[in-house]
C-alpha cells in the first residue's frame, strides 16, 4: 500500500483505524488525530457514494438512497449534542451550540 | 420477508474474488454479455424502500453500511475499472439486475472502457479567510487608497469609511480566493482526462473551522499521477502562506465520472 506524499490512500487510512485500533496510539493527541482522520474520510465517502455514482431510475430498482448531504450533516451534529447532553443529564440547549 | 439484491458495481471482467470475509459480505456476480454486476443478498429490514428511508436518519447505520459499500468496490477496483453505483441501489431479484445490464449494455461497456487505467482523485481546498485577511489584502490598491482617506478624514467620516473598508476587504478576499482556486483548478486540469466541480460543503458538514472554497474531482490517467502530484506540490508551495489548505484524497472509485442516464 503506497501513501503518496500529498495525500492518503484511503484504503490505508481505514486499514490503520480498523485493524490496529489502540496499539499504534502513542498518546492522546495522536488518538485525536486519528479520530479526525476517520471523520474526514467518512465525509469523503458520504460526499461520493451518497451523492454520486450510477443512478438508475425505473421499475426494476426498489430503492436508491436519496438524501441531502447537508441534512445528514446537521443530523450528525444534532444527535451528537443530544447524546452529550443526555449523558450529563443536562437540558438540551440550542442545537448548534458547541458542547463544552 | 424475501431477501433483496444490493448492487455495488459493474465491471467488464468477472471479479477475481467475491467473498469478503473480513467485511462479512458474500457477494456474487451476475453476467450479461460482457458485463458483470456484483451483488449481494441483503435483508429487507435494512434495505426495503421504507426501512432505507428510516435508516438514513441514523448516522451510525449510514456510516457502517456506506463503508461496506465503499470497501467492496475498493477491493474490486484493485484489479480492474469499476462503475460504482450510488449507495442503496437495491433490486428485487436477479432477473431485474440482468435487465439493467441488458438495457445498458452498450452504455456500460463504453463508460468502463473510458475509465480503464484512470483514477479519481478528490481535492477539497479550505481557507481561513479571517486569519489570512492581512496576507490576502497586502498591497491591494483599493485598500491602500481607503486607508489614506481614513487617516485624512475627521472622526465622523472615518467611521463610515471604515465600514466601507470592511466591505472592500470582503470583496478583495472573495476575488483573491476565486483567483487562487481558479488557478489551482486550471493547472491540475491540464494533467487530467476529465474534471468535475462539486458543491461547496458547509462547515456544519465538514466540521472544520476553515471555509471550503473548492470541491473538485479529477480523473487522472494512472501514467500521469506523478504529474498531478507535482502540480499539487507546486500549488501547495505557492498558496499555503496565502491561506489555502489542500486536502487531496484518492484513488477513489470513479463516482464522479460515471454519469449517463441509465434506464431501468
Amino acid at each position: 500500500m503506497t501513501a503518496p506524499a500529498h495525500g492518503r490512500r484511503i484504503i490505508s487510512v481505514k486499514g490503520h483505524t480498523m485493524d490496529n485500533p489502540i496499539k499504534t496510539l502513542q498518546d492522546k493527541k495522536s488518538y485525536l488525530d486519528l479520530r479526525k482522520q476517520e471523520r474526514v474520510t467518512l465525509l469523503e465517502v458520504l460526499d461520493r457514494a451518497l451523492t454520486k455514482g450510477v443512478v438508475i431510475s425505473g421499475d426494476i430498482v426498489i430503492s436508491v438512497a436519496d438524501v441531502d448531504l447537508v441534512y445528514l450533516g446537521l443530523k450528525v451534529l444534532l444527535s451528537s449534542v443530544e447524546t452529550m447532553e443526555r449523558l450529563r443529564g443536562a437540558p438540551i440547549v440550542g442545537p448548534m451550540q458547541e458542547p463544552t | 420477508m424475501k431477501e433483496l439484491l444490493y448492487l455495488y458495481c459493474v465491471t467488464k471482467d468477472k471479479p477475481s474474488s467475491c467473498n469478503f470475509e473480513d467485511l462479512g459480505i458474500k457477494a456474487h456476480p451476475i453476467f450479461f454479455s460482457g458485463t458483470y454486476a456484483l451483488v449481494s443478498w441483503v435483508s429487507p429490514d435494512d434495505f426495503s424502500e421504507d426501512n432505507l428511508k428510516k435508516h438514513l436518519a441514523d448516522m451510525g447505520w449510514v456510516e457502517k453500511n456506506i463503508r461496506l459499500h465503499e470497501k467492496v468496490i475498493e477491493e474490486i477496483m484493485k484489479d480492474q475499472a469499476v462503475l460504482p453505483f450510488k449507495f442503496g441501489t437495491v433490486f428485487e431479484n436477479e432477473a431485474n439486475v440482468e435487465k439493467l445490464l441488458k438495457t445498458n449494455n452498450i452504455g456500460f461497456k463504453a463508460v468502463l472502457a473510458s475509465l480503464d487505467g484512470k483514477e479519481e482523485w478528490g481535492l477539497k481546498i479550505y481557507c481561513n479567510s479571517e486569519y489570512f485577511k492581512d496576507a490576502l489584502c497586502a498591497g491591494n490598491e483599493r485598500i491602500t487608497e481607503i486607508d489614506k482617506e481614513i487617516t485624512a478624514a475627521g472622526k465622523g467620516k472615518a467611521y463610515f469609511l471604515k465600514k466601507k473598508k470592511d466591505e472592500i476587504i470582503k470583496d478583495v478576499i472573495n476575488e483573491k480566493i476565486s483567483e487562487y482556486t481558479k488557478d489551482c483548478f486550471e493547472r491540475l486540469k491540464v494533467t487530467a482526462v476529465d474534471t468535475r466541480i462539486n458543491k461547496i460543503l458547509p462547515k456544519e458538514v465538514t466540521e472544520k473551522k476553515e471555509d471550503m472554497v473548492l470541491n473538485a474531482a479529477f480523473l487522472i490517467n494512472n501514467k500521469r499521477i506523478k504529474e498531478f502530484e507535482n502540480v499539487l506540490a507546486y500549488l501547495k508551495t505557492k498558496y499555503t502562506d496565502k491561506g489555502l489548505i489542500f486536502d487531496c484524497t484518492g484513488p477513489w472509485p470513479p463516482y464522479n465520472f460515471c454519469k449517463r442516464t441509465h434506464n431501468g
